[in-house]
């Protein structure tokens, strides 16, 4: 008895203002999580229209996938659709490691699933001006209409040759490698379950 | 009265003054390196930095000050953190709200000033020992100084770096940029010759 009256003599103050501190974090994250949410959607739809140009994304389908790390991840699949209504490609975000922390991705391709539209970064913490260089147009032009395929990093070859073989940034092969990864990862488990469910078809 | 009124504007003066030289947290305590070197390559970032430190050490020097009689020795180090951290959380939110592009370009330092030695300095020196008013102007003071330091240090890195401050043209079209300058090489070097150069202004002074 004496111990616990002992414990709360030294230590109320703290356990008061943490629950005050948690209560106002709490509160503050209530009211600014919606515009914060809102921010993220933003950029990700800015991105994605900067891939499907005059689309606007509309939520298709949520699928499962397993993420780099071993895990289950749940990926939001969106259809891009023209003011006619007409469906033009598919994006979703992919997420990995990249060679400082996670990377985020708005990957895009085309109605079939058959040609990769491109790629933009949406969160990246790679380091500036090397690995940072994945958001430049000579690295990311490279998957554009790529085919949906396993995608091959190569050290020397041509980068403005299309096809599955995608050239390292100099100095960045790690950056370079880990994008690779994160798209043939999610890209080819999407476009399985998006045959399996029927929302694509292998016809040409 | 009014000799009182007068020593108590006095201390509050020299308070703030303090801050902003003759114990700026930067160029003389060298506190708070971290974010000096790591987010000075250009104004902007600089200066949302700066403000952010401004509110955190505000924040957290007046609720230290007001609970300075209530805490027990061993745990202050605890109660400051835990306040510190709170402030900082805050600010983290709102910047991601409001300003979410310098939120990402901030990256991890803006978390980070959750130990960043100034604030606890400040809070261990000052706030622990000193009235609200004291403590606010101390923080004002202080937070006002490493801002200084953070825009003039970013600003010549901007400079050096893009021939621009704060995105404004200002070298002449044949100058060549120092790309070294925005990386963490300029960030040492700029620091360590404005180290150098008060230590000599300080010098001569005495």
């Amino acid at each position: 008895m004496l111990k616990i009256k002992y414990f709360i003599q030294q230590s109320w103050l703290l356990i008061v203002s943490s629950f005050f501190f948690g209560l106002l974090i709490a509160a503050t994250n209530y009211a600014l999580s919606e515009r914060i949410e809102w921010n993220k959607t933003e950029k990700s739809n800015n991105l994605t229209g900067a891939l499907l140009p005059k689309t606007k994304p509309e939520l298709a389908i949520e699928l499962e996938i397993d993420s780099l790390g071993g895990k289950k991840e749940k990926v939001k699949i969106y259809k891009a659709v023209t003011k006619a209504g007409e469906c033009i490609g598919w994006s979703f975000n992919a997420i990995g490691p990249g060679f400082q922390d996670k990377i985020e991705l708005v990957v895009a391709v085309d109605k079939n699933f058959e040609k990769i539209a491109g790629f933009n970064v949406l969160a990246s913490n790679e380091t500036p001006r090397v690995g940072d260089r994945i958001k430049d147009d000579y690295y990311r032009d490279q998957f554009k209409s790529a085919p949906v395929d396993v995608l091959k990093l190569v050290k020397t070859g041509k980068p403005e040759k299309i096809d599955s073989e995608i050239v390292a940034i100099t100095g960045a092969t790690v950056s370079s490698e880990a994008v690779v990864k994160i798209i043939n990862n999610s890209l080819l488990q999407i476009k399985k379950q998006m045959l399996e469910k029927g929302l694509i078809s292998n016809d040409k | 009265m009014t000799n009182k009124s007068d020593t108590k504007a006095g201390l509050y003066k020299e308070t703030l003054i303090a801050g902003l030289w003759r114990e700026n947290p930067v160029f003389r305590l060298v506190l708070g390196m971290c974010p000096t070197l790591a987010v000075t390559a250009a104004v902007k970032p600089a200066l949302t930095m700066g403000l952010s430190v401004v509110f955190v050490l505000v924040c957290s020097n007046i609720v230290v000050s007001l609970m300075r009689n209530l805490l027990k020795p061993h745990l202050r180090i605890l109660m400051f953190t835990l306040t510190i951290a709170t402030f900082v959380t805050i600010a983290d939110l709102f910047l991601k709200a409001f300003l979410p592009r310098m939120s990402e370009t901030l990256g991890p330092y803006v978390p980070l000033i959750i130990v960043n030695c100034i604030i606890i300095c400040r809070a261990e020196a000052c706030a622990s020992k000193n009235t609200l008013g004291i403590s606010i102007i101390d923080a004002i003071g202080m937070g006002a100084g490493f801002t200084l330091v953070l825009c003039v240090l970013a600003s010549v890195r901007e400079l050096l770096s893009t021939g621009k401050v704060f995105e404004v043209q200002l070298m002449p079209d044949a100058f060549v940029p120092w790309a070294a300058m925005s990386m963490p090489v300029g960030a040492f070097l700029t620091l360590g010759l404005m180290l150098g150069l008060v230590n000599m202004v300080t010098k001569r002074k005495i």
